[in-house]
């Protein structure tokens, strides 16, 4: 059985066309390609 | 594929030819990218829209740089009506790629149409303000909200979701199936509409569980016994009583039905047909009322007729001679002028005729034609002095012989048509006083003083009214 209020929680405001500037900015980028980097370089920097 | 360190185009090699950094990881993570942008456009092509977005998003976790995924999540979440975010990934697509990217051409597609933006806008500021309505447990007017969104953006996912958890909320499945059925429409394999849907399956459709309860309370409405080898199997519910209360339900339902129509329907069209009645003799009556009055108005527009007609007859019969035909004074007229011209000589008949004229002039009160007058006067002119001296002849021989009743009337007659004629008015006034008659006479006597004064005959006039008078005395 489904309950409304539960389900409701799961409903979020959308995003408005005026924030969507703030949205990208704030979007986190980082992907799995930077973490190997990171992990690399700081894997050198341990060995060193 | 680039490497990640100098920037050099990567050959097959597990290294970079270029700075020699080992690549065979990051060849991994790029292909792994690759096979779940492989996965997501899969799924899109099939509308497995939620399917898409998941496979896409894990190929960006993994390469962050791949625009095709990027470019192509933006566009599955445009189709889900999420434009917001389709621009947010079309606009990250255009910076990692500024040249030869279609995420340019696609946000120039929504840029360029400010109506299409400015709609876009309106329908995330309503679905909000929906979600608000629901938050506030103002549940009509949220679903009034999503109506609007639905029909400015018919492909936003979240909204008919939404429209759907009310309805269910509500009761209203077979709304809420709708709703969710268009969402399939649109994503085939979206989690939260397959779950909506099966809740509201379940509450449409009867339950599995029920139907061999049904089948098995069936079997227990039936009697069963043994015939000699054989098994019957009777009914509880004769046939024949079903029909006999069938009948009875059509009986049944058959006199509500004409107590409906004679207690509701009959009473409301006899007053229907009543009032048309009433209407119609209301015309009538009045169409009666005018044709009265006009028979009344005709009536006595005869009487007034008639009784012109009545007036004008007499007038007529007053006007028409002995032969019907002329009027009297003119037939008079006429027979005093044929006389005259008959004979000349002959003044009495003649004269006769004029005071007819005159006598019937007067009775007639009206006044005669000019020729009429014209004929009349030369008549009277032409004989005035010869019946004037006619009548002064034969009165005062009639005078003289002391036929003073003979002489009246002639002498009367000969001053009437010869005004100068004194001697005859003196000798009428002597006639009166010889017949005793004295009023007369003085009457004639102050004539004569008056009209012929400083004359002998007014002399004796005023001694003989001496005389009367003091005869009074």
């Amino acid at each position: 059985m489904i309950n409304f209020e539960e389900e409701l929680k799961k409903f979020h405001p959308s995003l408005e066309v005026e924030d969507a500037e703030e949205a990208i900015y704030n979007q986190d980028l980082t992907d799995m390609a930077d973490l190997m980097v990171k992990i690399v370089k700081e894997s050198k920097k341990a060995g060193e | 594929m680039i490497c990640y360190r100098c920037g050099c185009t990567l050959s097959e090699h597990d290294f970079c030819t270029n700075c020699g950094a080992d690549v065979a990881l990051y060849k991994r993570i790029i292909y792994i990218s690759n096979r779940f942008y492989n996965d997501g456009l899969e799924r899109a092509s099939v509308r497995d829209l939620t399917g898409a977005i998941t496979s896409l998003r894990q190929s960006l976790k993994f390469d962050k740089n791949n625009v095709e995924a990027r470019n192509l999540l933006g566009l599955v979440y445009f189709e889900t009506g999420e434009v917001v975010a389709a621009l947010s990934e079309w606009v990250i697509s255009k910076n990692l790629r500024p040249k030869k990217n279609i995420a340019d051409d696609y946000i120039s597609m929504i840029q360029t149409n400010q109506n299409r933006l400015d709609t876009i806008n309106q329908t995330i500021k309503k679905y909000n303000q929906a979600l608000t309505y629901c938050n506030q447990d103002s549940l009509d007017l949220a679903v009034i909200q999503l109506k609007k969104v639905l029909s400015l953006n018919p492909k936003f996912i979240r909204a008919h979701q939404l429209l759907a958890l009310l309805y269910i909320n509500s009761e209203e499945w077979e709304r809420a199936k709708r709703e969710l059925t268009k969402c399939l429409e649109i994503d085939t394999n979206n989690t939260a509409t397959l779950r909506y849907l099966k809740e509201v399956d379940e509450m449409l459709l009867p339950e599995e569980g029920v139907k061999p309860s049904k089948k098995q309370k069936k079997s227990e409405e039936v009697v069963k016994y043994q015939s000699g080898n054989e098994t019957i199997i009777q009914p509880v519910n004769m046939k024949e009583g079903r029909g006999v209360t069938s009948l009875l339900n059509l009986g049944i339902g058959l006199a509500i039905g004409i107590a409906i129509a004679f207690f509701l329907i009959l009473p409301a069209r006899i007053q229907a047909a009543k009032a048309g009645i009433d209407e119609q003799l209301r015309k009538v009556s009045e169409q009666s009322d005018t044709k009265t009055a006009t028979i009344n108005e005709l009536e006595q527009q005869l009487a007034e007729l008639q009784a012109q007609n009545e007036t004008l007859q007499q007038d007529v019969a007053a006007y028409m001679g002995q032969d019907g035909s002329t009027l009297q004074s003119v037939e008079s007229l006429m027979k005093a002028a044929g006389a005259y011209l008959t004979d000349d000589e002959d003044v009495v008949t003649v004269m006769d005729y004029l005071e007819q004229v005159e006598k019937e002039k007067a009775e007639e009160e009206n006044e005669n034609s000019e020729a009429f007058d014209t004929l009349y006067n030369t008549l009277l002119a032409l004989i005035g002095p010869q019946v004037a001296e006619s009548y002064d002849k034969d009165g005062h021989d009639a005078f003289w012989a002391g036929n003073y009743a003979d002489a009246i009337p002639n002498l009367e007659k000969a001053f009437l048509y010869d005004a100068t004629n004194g001697q005859a008015l003196f000798d009428l006034g002597n006639s009166y006083n010889r017949i005793g008659e004295k009023e007369k006479a003085k009457e004639i006597y102050r004539q004569v003083i008056e009209l012929f004064p400083n004359t002998e005959k007014a002399e004796k006039s005023k001694n003989f009214l001496a005389e009367l008078e003091d005869a009074e005395e």
